[in-house]
């Protein structure tokens, strides 16, 4: 009963993992100032704690991979708060006064199923991030 | 599975925004979008013409993104009624009304909520998400919509301009969600840009944070827009049902006639 591939499929997998995987893309329109990788992280706690308050930025949010020329990224979040922050990012309207739009491209419970491009450029911005390689594929 | 619509596309006089959004959201995966005329009877009368067709307007519709169809485009009628005598425009058989694919209304006042649930031959009742509602909706009106058909609307666009538009549209939306238990809910934006469009699943994501099921609000964005526009499609071709009741004959006698013409013929 598989339904046919289409070339363009969105899947939304919410299982037992312990993190929901976002790959999403920031729409802008045309001169807008591009946000960089802490402005970006900034503005996904913006948005929560605007529509879920306190505890919704309180929320274990992580950006693990920003381009900034496509204005493409991974955000992961446990899988409990995984519709507050599709809730947030789809409520978001505005960056700096410009009206923006947040395209929610790809959701899951593993990354592997998220196509992801690690960028170098984040280890000065978060030293800290985990090595998510192997952990995380249980 | 039915297709994604966005029934609530307000149709502007520039032709070229209403083209950026028609493709903005065949990008995003909408099957469907109905053009919405908006018509407010407390300002001074105006005629309601007759729908363009659209594809007079757009001669080459986008194709769906993920699909090898084109963009759905329908006309749609809103009404705002603010007063009872608003509705006699419905109920006339011999204006332009009738050529829209889909007819909504949107209600001011508790009185005419019901009356729109109830009697009012049309396909969508529209639930204000801009202020406060004045009048709390009561579960005989809204159960006599879920069974003439009749589907109720919510906007989502509001909720992404401004912060107190989104405290009412979840307020609003949650009292609803407690009367009708999530049944019959259609969510539309009404985006004039294309930036105020969201995706498909981001719709249906904000359906969950309104109280619905995980179901019932991927419904909302697909079958339960498949229905209205089905609705209104019977809305416009039929006028009356006719049915026929098969008459128990006794096995003796001997029919010479068949059935149905002897019926024609007794009455």
């Amino acid at each position: 009963m598989a339904p046919p591939a289409a070339a363009y499929e969105r899947r939304v997998l919410v299982s037992a993992a312990q993190h929901c995987y976002l790959r999403v893309r920031l729409e802008l329109p045309d001169g807008a100032a591009r946000p960089g990788a802490p402005q970006l992280k900034q503005l996904v706690v913006a948005a929560l704690r605007e529509l879920h308050g306190e505890v919704g930025a309180a929320l274990p949010v992580d950006v693990l991979a920003y381009e900034e020329k496509s204005l493409c990224a991974v955000l992961r979040v446990i899988s409990g708060g995984l519709v507050k922050l599709w809730s947030a990012l789809t409520l978001q309207g505005f960056y700096q006064n410009r009206r923006c739009a947040f395209r929610v491209l790809q959701v899951g419970g593993g990354l592997p199923s998220i196509t992801a491009v690690l960028c170098v450029c984040l280890a000065p911005f978060f030293p800290f991030l985990p090595f998510l390689v192997s952990n995380d594929l249980t | 599975m039915a297709g994604f619509a966005d029934l609530n596309v307000p149709h502007g006089a520039d032709r070229k925004a209403v083209q950026s959004l028609l493709e903005a959201a065949a990008h995003l995966g909408y099957s469907a979008v109905a053009l919405n005329h908006i018509i407010d009877f407390k300002e001074k009368k105006q005629e309601i013409a007759k729908p363009v067709s659209p594809s007079e307007l757009f001669p080459s519709l986008p194709i769906v993104q993920g699909t090898s169809k084109r963009l759905k485009v329908l006309t749609r009628l809103t009404l705002v009624v603010s007063d009872p005598s608003h509705c006699n425009l419905l109920r006339s058989t011999s204006t332009n009304i009738r050529l829209y694919d889909i007819i909504a209304v949107f209600p001011k006042t508790e009185k005419l909520f019901h009356i729109a649930c109830t009697t009012l031959d049309v396909d969508l009742v529209c639930i204000n998400v801009t202020e406060k509602l004045p009048f709390y909706f009561r579960r005989p009106p809204v159960n006599m919509a879920i069974d003439r058909g009749i589907y109720f609307e919510l906007l989502y666009t509001p909720a992404i301009k401004d912060s107190t538009m989104r405290r009412y549209t979840i307020s609003n939306a949650i009292s609803l969600m407690q009367i009708c238990k999530g049944k019959n809910i259609v969510i539309s934006s009404a985006a004039e840009r294309p930036l105020e469009l969201r995706g498909p699943y981001d719709v249906a994501n904000l359906g969950l944070l309104f109280g619905l099921s995980e179901g019932e609000a991927k419904a909302a964005v697909s079958t339960n827009c498949r229905a209205t526009m089905l609705h209104g499609e019977t809305r416009k071709s039929a006028c009356g049902v006719v049915y026929t009741v098969k008459k128990l004959h006794k096995i003796e006698e001997e029919e010479t006639v068949p059935a149905c013409k002897k019926a024609k013929t007794q009455a």
